[in-house]
């Protein structure tokens, strides 16, 4: 099964308050894990994003879709960055908590839909 | 990459055989299976232009030897030196029989020491002689992503001193039953055709098919790999009538039954009917006299459900667990009525695992519509239709829903 193992963050607060032995840290721990994903052989796709703060958000304005700067939500946590590993789910748990005992950040954890249809049609 | 599908067939039919002879004379599974990929492609590029040779076998293991002490030579000498210790200590057994070998290599290839992913990837590797950009397209991942998985199970062999042989008598039927499995997952992997792209999967269903075909005239004797073949058969009969040209799901009630295939439903119900009886029973042969009697009902209505609920009991003794007693219940109710049915899916609401998929609340949803009961089946479609992560059955489920609104 697949699941997408979503980092979230404030960025803005992490470049303020964050020591750089934090930063460090926090990204020699990605970079480990998503080398281990990789050679695993578990890691479908990985990406880290942009900062919200460089996100447009495209919203129906008159019946027109139109750009605008900034986020859809205006909230502190935003998604920084997100992995899809093919693994069991317990699997998926292990490695988002790993991220969490690293950086204290949250971390969520969502199967990704294209699991098969369980023999519903046979009923 | 590999065209001409009468070449493939041949190569693929080779392949085990080909890496078998040389792991026995070389040792080393995971270099020669390497060259044996590497002599596939060849032969697939040179056959073409140049017409099959007259032992393809013998063609194939010599390439593939080729590209093995290629390889070696161009290695370090004191690598080499661990090459020729390694090859030193094979079994020093007779030549054994291409069937032995294929045999082995299965038993290799699902071991136990590896993980399910690499198990289903190795063997449809090794022993299907698929490449692994098919394998990781089949899986839907990358192919990069295969490659490492792949090359971690043959790391994995090697590190564990996995051996190639036979399993010993006593463990025989236990590791018999992780190949089965890994067949198993191989065929139900294709026959759920998801998203993605639906003929790829098939495929997998054909390899399934023909791995188990193989396997069950390699051991004859054993009743539950001719029922897993068997309930391969059965439900694959069923395969073009269980999606609308659209992707939707029909269920099995709603399936036009002119729809499915009668040659592979004789065959499937031929060998279950010459297995029952003759080996001990097991969950395999059980799940395929199911499958047999759905098949032979002329239409819905003329299913034999007493026979089918006879079977689940059966196979509740045999493999309890909440899977069958979800399907007993949908036997149960169309024997006594679906209040029956909904009272035995009560005993699963304790069940952890259960209660934390959709199948309970699908189950559940389609006996409370059949009670006449819409407001409880509406929700309970609902709550299904939340919990899965397919998304033919979310879209199934929701239609399912709304209908009842």
């Amino acid at each position: 099964m697949k699941y997408m193992i979503m980092m979230f963050g404030d960025q803005a607060t992490i470049v303020e308050v964050k020591s750089p032995e934090w930063i460090r840290n926090m990204h020699a721990l990605m970079t480990k894990i998503d080398d281990e994903l990789r050679e695993a052989g578990e890691l479908v796709e990985g990406h880290r994003l942009a900062d919200p703060s460089q996100a447009r958000t495209i919203r129906l304005r008159d019946g027109i879709p139109v750009a605008t700067d900034g986020p859809f939500a205006e909230s502190k946590e935003s998604l920084a960055g997100y992995w899809i590993v093919d693994v069991s789910e317990e699997r998926a748990i292990e490695i988002a908590s790993r991220c969490v005992a690293g950086t204290g950040e949250p971390v969520e954890v969502r199967e990704v839909m294209d699991a098969p249809p369980e023999h519903l049609s046979d009923l | 990459m590999r065209a001409d599908p009468r070449i493939e067939g041949m190569l693929r039919e080779h392949a085990p055989q080909v890496l078998a002879s040389l792991v026995r004379r070389y040792g080393q599974f995971d270099a020669c299976e390497d060259a044996v990929q590497e002599a596939l492609l060849a032969a697939a590029l040179q056959w073409a232009e140049e017409g099959v040779p007259d032992s393809p076998q013998s063609w194939l293991v010599t390439v593939a030897s080729r590209r093995l002490v290629d390889e070696w030579r161009s290695e370090s000498a004191r690598r080499r030196r661990e090459e020729t210790a390694a090859a030193l200590e094979l079994p020093g057994r007779g030549q054994p029989s291409d069937q032995d070998d294929t045999l082995t290599l299965l038993f290799l290839c699902c071991h136990p020491a590896l993980s399910v992913p690499s198990q289903l990837a190795l063997t449809l590797r090794a022993v299907g002689g698929l490449t692994t950009a098919e394998i990781a397209n089949a899986f839907l991942v990358p192919e990069a992503t295969m490659a490492q998985r792949i090359s971690r199970a043959k790391q994995r062999i090697k590190t564990a001193g996995i051996r190639f042989d036979l399993p010993p008598e006593p463990e025989r039927a236990d590791r018999l039953a992780v190949v089965l499995h890994v067949l198993y997952l191989v065929f139900n992997e294709g026959y759920t055709t998801s998203s993605g792209p639906a003929l790829h999967r098939a495929d997998l269903t054909a390899e399934a098919i023909r791995l188990t075909r193989l396997l069950h005239q390699l051991t004859p004797a054993e009743g539950e790999v001719a029922g897993l073949l068997a309930l391969m058969l059965l439900t694959d009969a069923r395969r073009t009538a269980r999606t609308n040209p659209d992707g939707s799901l029909v269920p099995l009630a709603e399936q036009r039954r002119d729809l499915w295939d009668a040659a592979q439903i004789s065959e499937g119900v031929a060998l279950i009917t010459h297995t029952l009886g003759t080996t001990p029973i097991g969950p395999y042969q059980l799940q395929a006299a199911i499958a047999a009697t759905h098949d032979e009902a002329p239409s819905a209505e003329d299913t034999d459900w007493p026979q089918i609920l006879a079977l689940y009991e059966t196979l509740e003794r045999v493999s309890p667990g909440p899977v069958v007693t979800l399907n007993r219940a949908v036997a149960l109710a169309m024997v006594n009525g679906p209040r029956a049915g909904l009272a035995l899916l009560g005993t699963l609401d304790t069940d952890d695992h259960m209660a934390r998929t959709h199948r309970l609340d699908a189950v559940r949803g389609h006996l409370f519509e059949l009670a006449g009961d819409t407001a409880a089946a509406r929700h309970c479609y609902q709550r299904a239709a939340r919990t899965t992560a397919s998304v033919p059955e979310q879209r199934y489920l929701a239609l399912r829903a709304a209908r009842l609104g």
